[in-house]
C-alpha cells in the first residue's frame, strides 16, 4: 500500500493568479556580535575550588564560572589564525569575532570535524580555551590556570580525543583538576529528571539515553549521526540542484544557510500528506518563502519622450539625407545614360547616312559593334532602361503595355536559315520557353487559389451540413498533430541516448551505406558492381533519415510548420466548436500555473528570466519540511540508520521491554538540544510514539526549559554541588594513572 | 581585507582589527615549555582505526598469548583481584585489564537486565564505544520520495535510478545530464562513487 494518496488533478484550465509577492526574506549578515568583555572581578572573588564550566558544543561554546546563572561567554567554535601580508603580522581571532573581517572569515577553522561530534582541530581548541581564560581574567602565574575545569564531551567519547584534551588541560594549562560530563545528561539533571528517556538532538548528532534513577544506561544509549549542521549541508545540496550556480554566484555562506534552516524549517506533523499537498495551488503563496539574495540591477536607461522623439527625428533625418544622395546619384546616372543614348542615336544616323559598306563597318568597329542590328538592340535596351528609371524617379513616362513578344523564326525550319538566323532562332526559343513558363506558373497560381477557395467552400458547406462529422475530423486532425509533435520530441530525446532504438537504427543505416555488401538490398544476380541504389527514388530518403537531429534548423522549421498548422486548426475549432475553449488549446495546457516544476522552483508567481532580482531569488517550499524530517527518516538523506522514533521504539519495546522502569521511562521523554527548537518537534515525537506504544501506556514528552543553554546550566549547578567533587581527576592522578583514567559519575561517560 | 559592512571604513576597520586580535595579548597561563605532539589532528576514521587496532592487540595479548592464562570463566561468584598476574611482564596491560574485569564483575553481580551486550560476550569486549552506540540501520521499508521535488514518489526511472512523482517530473528527469543525475542521487547517498 502506498504511504500517501495522490490528489486528483483537475483539468480546469489556468489557475487564478496570486496577489503580488508580499514578503521577501533576506539572507542574514555575518553573525558578528561584537567583542566579548573581559571580566577579572569574578576570578578575584572566587576560591581555588570555583570551577570554570565549559559546554564544548559544536554550534557554540558556552563558558563561565560555576557561580554564574548563565554562561557569560558564548561563541562559535571557530578560530582564524593567519599572517596578514600587508600588515606583516600574525593575527588570531576566535569566536564570532572572526566574522567582522572577510579574510578572517575565509581563514576560519572549526574545532569539530565537519559532520561529526569529534574534535579534530586541536589548535583551534587551544585557541578557544585561550580565549576563555583571557575573557575570564585568569592571571595565570607561571603557566598555570589555577582553577578546576568542568567540560562537556560527547557520549562515548573516543579515547584519543580525551587523551589529547587531558594533555592540553594538564600539561599546557596545568589545570589542577578536570571533570568531564555529557551535555544532555546535565540538561536532564538540570530539568529535574530522575528516570526518563533523554533525547538530545543537537548540532552534529542525536542521542537517545535511557536514564533510570539518575543512572544513565549508557550501554543502551544510541547515537544517530544527524544534527542541525547536517541539515545545513543537506539544504545546501538541495538548493544547489534546484538552482544550479546560484549559491556560488550569490556567495551564500554556511552561516546564512544555517540561518535559513533555523528560521524557515519546521517539523511536519503528517509528513507524507503535507508533502503531497505542499505544492498545491491553494495557499502556496503562504507556504512558499522567497529568499532574496543581493543582486545588481541591470542598468535600464529610462528615456524621456522628448529624447525618444529627438532620436527618431535624427534617424529620419539621416534616412532622408541618404535617400536624397541616392536620388541625386541616380539622376546623374540617368543624365549620363541619356547622353550616351543620344550619342548612339547619332551614330545610328551616321551609319544610315553612310554611303559605303566600308564606312559603315569602320564606324561600327570603332564602337565595337558587330553589325547594325547589334547597335539597334543596344539602343533599344538603353531606351527601355531609361524609361524604367524615369518612371521610377520622375514618374513622367507611362509604362508602355508590353506587347506579347513574337517569335517569327521559330516556325521556319532550320534548312531555310543561315547561321546567324539559326543563332537567333535558338535565342528566340529560349525566350519563348521562358515566357511560357512564366505564364504557366501564373495560371497554376490562379488554379491553386481557385482550388483553395473551392476547398474552403466545400469545407464550409460540409460544416454546415454535417457539423458533427466536421468537428470530429478536425479534432482527429488536431490530435494527430499533437501526436506528431510528441513523436518528434521523443525522437529528439531518443537520439540523445546512444542506446535508444532510434539512434541504433541510425547507426545501422550509416554502417549499411558505407558497407560494400549492403544487407537488406538483395544483390542482383550477375548484376556486377551496381547494387541498384538510386533506381528507386525512395532510396535517397536514407540520407534524410541518417541526418535527423543533425541539422537543427531544418527540424525547427518543420516544428514551426506543425505548430502553425496546429494553430490554424485550433483557430477553426475555437471559432465553430462550442466545446473547444481557450483552455483546451495546447498553449493553455502548457500553462505555467499548471506546472508542478514551476510551483517547485518559482512558487505561485510568474517568473521573468530578465529580472535580475527574480533570478537571484530562491524559493523555500518543500525544503521547509523536507530538511528537518531527516531525523525521523534518515534514509531521505541517505543516512543508513533508523530514525529517532524507530530507535525509541526498539529501545522501549525490545531492549528494555522487560525492564521494570520501562513505564517510568515513557512517562518522561525529555528532549533537548538545538534541533528540538524546530517548531512541532515535541508534538510530532509524541504522536509518533503514541502510535507505536501500547494503548494504555502513559506517555509524556517534555522539552527542556532552554534546550540550548540548559546543558551548561546543569553542568554549572552540578559543579556547585557536593556530588561533583569525587568526579574530578587531579593532575597528580593524571600523571600517575594516565590519560585513560576517568572517574565515572551519573552524568558522564563510563570507561569503555 | 574587505570590511563586511558598508558602515565601516578602512580606518575604523583597522582599529577594530587591532582591538579584536588575540595574538599580541599575553597568555601567561600557557606552559611555555609545552610543545604539542606532532600530527595530533586526526579525523574520525583514523582515530577509530587506531582504536580498533589497539583493542585487537589488547584482546590478543589477553586471550591468545601463551604467557598469560585466560580470564577464568566468569561464573559471577569470584573474580578476585588476585587473578591479576603477579608476573611483572604483564604489568603494562594491567590497568586496562583491571577495568575490564571490574566491568565483568559488575555485569554478573547485578544489573544484568540493564547491561546485556557486554555480559553476553563474556565481558572482555568493551561494552560502550563510539561505534557501538551508533544506531543500527532501519528495519522498516524505506519510503520513496521524488528526488527532484521531494514529493512522495511512486515511480523509479530505470535508467538513472531517480525517483519521480509524476509524468511532468519524468520529463525533467529525462532531460538531466549524467552529472546532474549524480547530484540528485548524492542527496540521498545513492550516487556512484568512483574510487
Amino acid at each position: 500500500m502506498p504511504h500517501y494518496t495522490v490528489p486528483v488533478i483537475s483539468q480546469s484550465g489556468r489557475n487564478s493568479p496570486k496577489p503580488p509577492v508580499e514578503h521577501l526574506y533576506p539572507v542574514s549578515e555575518p553573525p558578528y556580535h561584537g567583542q566579548l568583555p573581559t571580566d577579572t572581578s569574578t576570578y578575584r572573588a572566587s576560591s581555588s575550588s570555583t570551577a570554570i564550566v565549559i559546554d564544548n558544543g559544536s554550534s557554540s561554546i558556552r563558558a563561565g564560572w560555576q557561580t554564574d546563572a548563565s554562561p557569560r561567554l558564548q561563541f562559535p567554535p571557530v578560530m582564524a589564525r593567519y599572517t596578514d601580508r600587508k600588515l606583516n603580522r600574525k593575527l588570531t581571532f576566535v569566536g564570532s569575532e572572526i566574522y567582522f573581517d572577510g579574510t578572517a572569515r575565509g581563514q576560519a577553522k572549526n574545532i569539530y570535524e565537519p559532520g561529526s561530534n569529534i574534535i579534530n582541530n586541536w589548535d583551534v581548541l587551544e585557541g578557544a580555551l585561550d580565549y576563555i581564560f583571557i575573557k575570564l581574567g585568569i592571571p595565570g602565574r607561571d603557566g598555570v590556570v589555577d582553577r578546576p575545569v568542568v567540560m562537556t564531551e560527547p557520549l562515548a567519547n573516543l579515547g584519543y580525543s580525551r587523551r589529547i584534551t587531558n594533555e592540553i588541560f594538564y600539561e599546557l594549562y596545568n589545570v589542577p583538576s578536570v571533570a568531564y560530563g555529557v551535555d544532555s545528561l546535565f540538561s536532564f539533571n538540570y530539568n529535574g529528571g530522575k528516570t526518563g528517556l533523554v533525547l538530545s538532538s543537537a548540532n552534529t548528532s542525536t542521542h537517545l539515553i535511557p536514564v533510570v534513577d539518575r543512572q544513565p544506561l549508557i550501554s543502551h544509549a544510541t547515537r544517530l549521526d544527524w544534527g542541525r549542521s547536517h541539515c545545513v549541508e543537506y539544504l545546501t545540496r538541495l538548493l544547489k540542484t534546484k538552482y544550479p550556480g546560484l549559491l556560488t554566484a550569490g556567495k551564500v555562506t554556511d552561516t546564512q544557510i544555517e540561518d535559513l534552516v533555523r528560521s524557515h524549517c519546521y517539523i511536519s506533523q503528517d509528513y507524507d500528506n503535507e508533502m503531497v499537498h505542499f505544492l498545491d495551488w491553494t495557499g502556496l503563496e503562504d507556504r512558499d518563502h522567497i529568499v532574496q539574495l543581493p543582486f545588481q540591477e541591470k542598468e535600464v536607461i529610462q528615456k524621456t519622450e522628448e529624447e525618444i522623439r529627438r532620436a527618431e527625428e535624427k534617424r529620419r533625418e539621416g534616412g532622408r539625407r541618404l535617400q536624397e544622395q541616392a536620388a541625386k546619384m541616380r539622376l546623374e546616372k540617368l543624365v549620363r545614360k541619356e547622353q550616351e543614348l543620344e550619342w548612339y542615336k547619332q551614330l545610328q544616323q551616321q551609319v544610315q547616312d553612310a554611303t559605303t559598306k566600308k564606312e559603315v563597318r569602320a564606324l561600327l568597329e570603332d564602337e565595337e559593334f558587330r553589325d547594325e542590328s547589334h547597335l539597334d538592340r543596344k539602343i533599344k535596351e538603353m531606351e527601355k532602361s531609361i524609361r524604367k528609371q524615369r518612371n521610377k524617379d520622375v514618374g513622367d513616362m507611362e509604362e508602355e503595355p508590353e506587347e506579347p513578344p513574337t517569335y517569327p523564326l521559330l516556325d521556319i525550319p532550320d534548312e531555310e536559315l543561315d547561321e546567324d538566323e539559326i543563332k537567333a532562332k535558338r535565342a528566340q526559343r529560349l525566350l519563348k520557353s521562358n515566357h511560357d513558363a512564366r505564364a504557366r506558373a501564373k495560371a497554376e497560381k490562379a488554379a491553386e487559389k481557385a482550388r483553395q477557395d473551392e476547398i474552403k467552400r466545400l469545407d464550409d458547406e460540409h460544416r454546415e451540413k454535417h457539423f458533427d462529422d466536421w468537428v470530429e475530423e478536425r479534432r482527429a486532425a488536431r490530435s494527430a498533430l499533437v501526436q506528431q509533435i510528441k513523436d518528434r520530441e521523443r525522437l529528439k530525446a531518443e537520439l540523445g541516448n546512444r542506446k535508444s532504438q532510434a539512434s541504433q537504427m541510425r547507426m545501422k543505416h550509416i554502417a549499411n551505406l558505407a558497407s560494400d555488401t549492403p544487407i537488406g538490398r538483395k544483390r542482383r544476380r550477375g548484376g556486377g558492381d551496381d547494387d541498384g541504389f538510386g533506381a528507386d527514388d525512395a532510396d535517397w530518403m536514407i540520407y534524410r533519415e541518417i541526418q535527423a537531429g543533425k541539422n537543427e534548423d531544418d527540424e525547427d522549421d518543420e516544428d514551426e510548420d506543425i505548430g502553425t498548422q496546429l494553430k490554424a486548426i485550433e483557430a477553426q475549432l475555437l471559432e465553430h466548436d462550442p466545446q473547444f475553449t481557450e483552455q483546451s488549446t495546447a498553449d493553455a495546457q502548457r500553462d505555467w500555473t499548471k506546472s508542478l516544476v514551476h510551483a517547485f522552483v518559482r512558487g505561485p508567481w510568474p517568473f521573468d528570466p530578465e529580472s535580475a532580482a527574480e533570478s537571484s531569488q530562491f524559493h523555500l517550499n518543500v525544503e521547509r519540511i523536507r530538511v528537518p524530517e531527516v531525523v525521523f527518516q534518515p534514509s531521505i538523506a541517505g543516512v543508513d540508520q533508523a530514525g529517532i522514533v524507530e530507535i525509541a521504539e526498539d529501545m522501549l519495546t525490545q531492549r528494555l521491554a522487560s525492564n521494570p522502569a520501562r513505564d517510568l521511562l515513557l512517562k518522561d521523554i525529555f528532549v533537548t538540544g538545538g534541533y528540538t527548537l524546530f517548531q512541532g518537534f515535541e508534538e510530532r515525537l509524541r504522536n509518533d510514539l503514541r502510535a507505536i506504544m501500547p494503548i494504555d501506556a502513559v506517555l509524556n514528552v517534555r522539552k527542556a526549559k532552554d534546550p540550548v543553554l540548559d546543558a551548561w546550566k546543569g553542568a554549572a549547578r552540578w559543579a556547585n554541588s557536593a556530588e561533583s567533587k569525587p568526579a574530578f581527576v587531579s593532575k597528580a592522578e593524571y600523571l600517575e594513572k594516565g590519560s585513560d583514567y576517568i572517574r565515572e559519575h551519573a552524568l558522564g561517560n563510563v570507561y569503555p | 581585507m574587505a570590511p563586511i559592512t558598508t558602515a565601516s571604513n578602512d580606518e575604523t576597520h583597522q582599529a577594530l582589527l587591532d582591538k579584536l586580535d588575540l595574538f599580541p595579548i599575553p597568555k601567561p597561563f600557557r606552559n611555555p615549555h609545552w610543545k604539542p605532539p606532532q600530527r595530533r589532528n586526526k579525523n574520525l576514521r583514523q582515530i577509530l582505526a587506531d582504536a580498533q587496532r589497539a583493542q585487537t592487540s589488547l584482546l590478543n595479548t589477553q586471550q591468545n598469548s601463551g604467557a598469560s592464562t585466560p580470564i577464568p570463566p566468569s561464573d559471577g561468584t569470584q573474580t578476585p583481584p588476585s587473578s591479576l598476574h603477579p608476573n611483572p611482564a604483564q604489568a603494562s596491560q594491567d590497568l586496562s585489564r583491571a577495568v575490564l574485569e571490574k566491568n565483568t564483575k559488575q555485569l554478573h553481580n547485578g544489573n544484568t537486565g540493564l547491561l546485556t551486550p557486554g555480559g553476553a560476550t563474556g565481558g572482555v569486549v568493551p561494552s560502550v564505544t563510539y561505534n557501538s552506540i551508533a544506531a543500527a540501520p532501519s528495519l522498516k521499508p524505506k519510503r520513496k520520495y521524488c528526488d527532484i521535488t521531494g514529493l512522495p514518489a511512486a515511480y523509479t526511472d530505470p535508467k538513472s535510478g531517480l525517483f519521480y512523482y509524476n509524468a511532468e517530473i519524468y520529463g525533467v528527469v529525462k532531460g538531466l545530464s549524467t552529472t546532474q543525475v549524480q547530484e540528485y542521487l548524492a542527496a540521498r547517498g545513492a550516487n556512484t562513487v568512483l574510487k
